[in-house]
């Protein structure tokens, strides 16, 4: 059964703005799901309604099949790590990690029991004394986990929890937040707009836009089957093209024809082409779809970032692990390189399409 | 250069403000019965103090209606600095321009208007009636105090209470008292001062039965200066001096326990 269900949720402002248009989630317990987009998204406003902070203007929120959408935050057997970590300032790390079960007026040596247990894995052991303003961010992080982890939630929420931390520490605590919820089975709703972040942790994305849903799936599957140029351009570099569909799995962009692995799109359509840059590559002029001139190439330590310009003069983005061989080159790709996106065409009716054509294969 | 000509600035202004208390400071230890000359030191005007009985009953009536008004003062001004920050726009300003008005009122209007309020009511001029007005008075300089503390207030750690299960109260007692409690400490003092230092309205809404210090002096001092009077300021002065201290001390602490906030 879903732990968390939303059902054409719309949340309406008194001044008309409108951050969430009618949006439909369904998440199963214990998996690690990401709210990706950039700000103004309404990913957070997901994430609050969920809490409790808000309510939607439309539709309901579920909680294992029960309507959830008018219970008070706090009556939601689920708890949040926010952005900026609100932690009491007043209270010590012990008496933070401790406020949960205080309310719940659990016995005092079973409270002392929990925190340090929780302090422990969050590895702050004998930190309980210190006051929250002298700990460094990570550790304020670790401690506004460890407060929201002490009660059980069923489900933990994550306020762009990582976005305060510098490059190394967001990296360490991916790392042990992954582990944290594979060791406890909660399901993790994490708030962000760093695709990274997202593609790294995450069982499930969705990926949100203008307040809302563009699609959603595993990473693979959105890094590598974007259904729009939004998703396209937001995860991952990207060359991007507009062109039209000749007949079933061939596309004309760039003023050549070429080989591809999508159909179910009327002939003659117009449409976007995505060309991840890491699935393309340089060899000889003669051997290339396309012959291009290296414009720039970057040494990034794992790979080559190459600009390079076509005929048609359009710039191309490349990602190899060797050099290029030459000042003309010629550009490689296989036919399933090749990302058609229908204009305008929702992630409902992809699907749809995808299922068609792979059954008219069979 | 600037700095010393600063500093010899604000010496000056201090002496000419503390001269008049000094001076009469230096008096009250005068065994003479006039502030021209000094006869020899002597503590006679103390003794004399002492020995006024009624005049003590005064002073601790008038500390007694100090520290009753500011508490409640305290604790209604609260509420309302609360009732305000919840409130938005056109209504938060209005109330705001409404308490502002009672700061800068002069304390004349607003005795005047407590005594044409209190005979309009049929309420007697007592120890009742001076406590109402000033309770009244205290609570705008107590709603001025804690709004800023609230201003400041994360309101995501209300959220955050709420997350963990705690209901309205216990997150007004447990999150928002203890952070805006410095607010309320400064609101407190000021309420106390204000109080103890009140002469206009007092004179306008006390009885016959009732009457404060600043009240009872003005009345001696028509009669000719009483080099008593001298003594009991001086007293007041330090007592006065004692609560600033307290007053620092305290804030400090509260400063100290929750750690350099910045």
């Amino acid at each position: 059964m879903n732990i968390i269900e939303l059902r054409h949720v719309t949340r309406r402002y008194p001044d008309g703005f409108t951050a969430l248009h009618d949006i439909n989630l369904s998440l199963e317990p214990g998996k690690f799901y990401s709210l990706l987009g950039p700000s103004g998204s309404g990913k957070t406003t997901i994430l609050r309604l969920i809490a409790g902070f808000d309510q939607p203007t439309a539709g309901e929120i579920l909680f294992k099949g029960r309507d959830i959408t008018n219970l008070p935050a706090s009556r939601r057997p689920l708890n949040t790590v926010f952005q900026n970590y609100a932690l009491f300032p007043h209270l010590n790390v012990f008496d933070n990690i401790a406020f949960g079960l205080k309310v719940k007026k659990v016995a005092p040596d079973e409270i002392k029991k929990k925190v340090e247990r929780m302090l422990s894995l969050v590895r702050l052991e004998g930190f309980g004394k210190r006051s929250v303003q002298e700990l460094s961010g990570g550790q304020q992080q670790r401690v506004a986990i460890a407060r929201a982890l002490v009660n059980h939630p069923k489900v933990l929420l994550l306020d762009e929890s990582l976005s305060a931390l510098d490059k190394k520490l967001r990296k360490t605590m991916q790392f042990e937040l992954r582990s944290i919820q594979k060791q406890l089975g909660i399901t993790f709703i994490f708030v962000t707009h760093d695709q990274e972040e997202a593609l790294a942790m995450s069982d499930e994305i969705f990926v949100l836009n203008d307040g809302r849903l563009q699609q959603s799936g595993s990473p693979s599957a959105i890094y590598d089957e974007p259904v729009n140029e939004f998703v396209a351009r937001f995860i991952g570099d990207s060359n991007l093209m507009s062109g039209h569909m000749i007949r079933d799995f061939e596309v004309e962009f760039g003023n050549h024809r070429f080989e591809c692995a999508d159909a179910g799109i009327k002939p003659g359509e117009q449409v976007q082409v995505l060309l991840r840059p890491e699935d393309l590559s340089l060899v000889e002029p003669a051997q290339g779809k396309i012959v291009v001139d290296i414009l720039s190439q970057l040494f990034l330590g794992d790979h080559y970032e190459i600009w390079a310009k076509d005929d048609g003069g359009f710039n191309w983005l490349i990602h190899t692990v060797e050099k290029a061989p030459a000042e003309r080159c010629g550009l490689h790709f296989a036919p399933d390189a090749i990302h058609v996106m229908r204009l305008g065409e929702s992630e409902s009716e992809f699907d749809q399409r995808l299922s068609q054509y792979e059954e008219h294969e069979k | 250069m600037r700095k010393l000509g600063k500093a010899l600035y604000l010496v000056f202004a201090f002496i000419l403000l503390y001269l008049p208390i000094v001076y009469l400071a230096y008096f009250s230890f005068s065994s003479g019965q006039d502030m021209v000359h000094f006869q020899h030191f002597s503590w006679v005007h103390y003794q004399a103090l002492w020995a006024d009985k009624n005049l003590i009953a005064i002073f601790l009536q008038t500390i007694l209606l100090a520290i009753l008004s500011s508490l409640i003062a305290t604790a209604i001004g609260t509420c309302g600095a609360w009732g305000i920050f919840r409130l938005r726009g056109v209504q938060r300003k209005t109330l705001l321009v409404f308490n502002n008005v009672l700061m800068v009122a002069p304390d004349v209007i607003i005795g005047a208007s407590f005594l044409i309020c209190f005979t309009a009511l049929g309420i007697g001029l007592s120890f009742w009636s001076v406590l109402l007005s000033h309770i009244a008075f205290s609570i705008p300089i107590v709603v001025l105090m804690v709004l800023p503390r609230l201003h400041d207030l994360d309101l995501t750690l209300i959220d955050a209470a709420q997350d963990l299960g705690a209901g309205k109260g216990l997150i007004f007692n447990q999150i928002i008292l203890p952070e805006i409690m410095p607010g309320i400490l400064s609101g407190l003092f000021m309420a106390l001062t204000y109080s103890l230092d009140d002469f206009a309205v007092t004179f306008f809404v006390t009885g016959n039965g009732f009457t404060t210090l600043s009240v009872e002096i003005y009345s001696r001092a028509r009669q000719g200066i009483n080099l008593e009077i001298n003594a009991l300021s001086t007293v007041m002065l330090l007592v006065v001096l004692l609560l600033a201290g307290g007053y620092l001390f305290l804030t400090r602490q509260h400063d100290i326990s929750l750690g350099a906030r910045s």
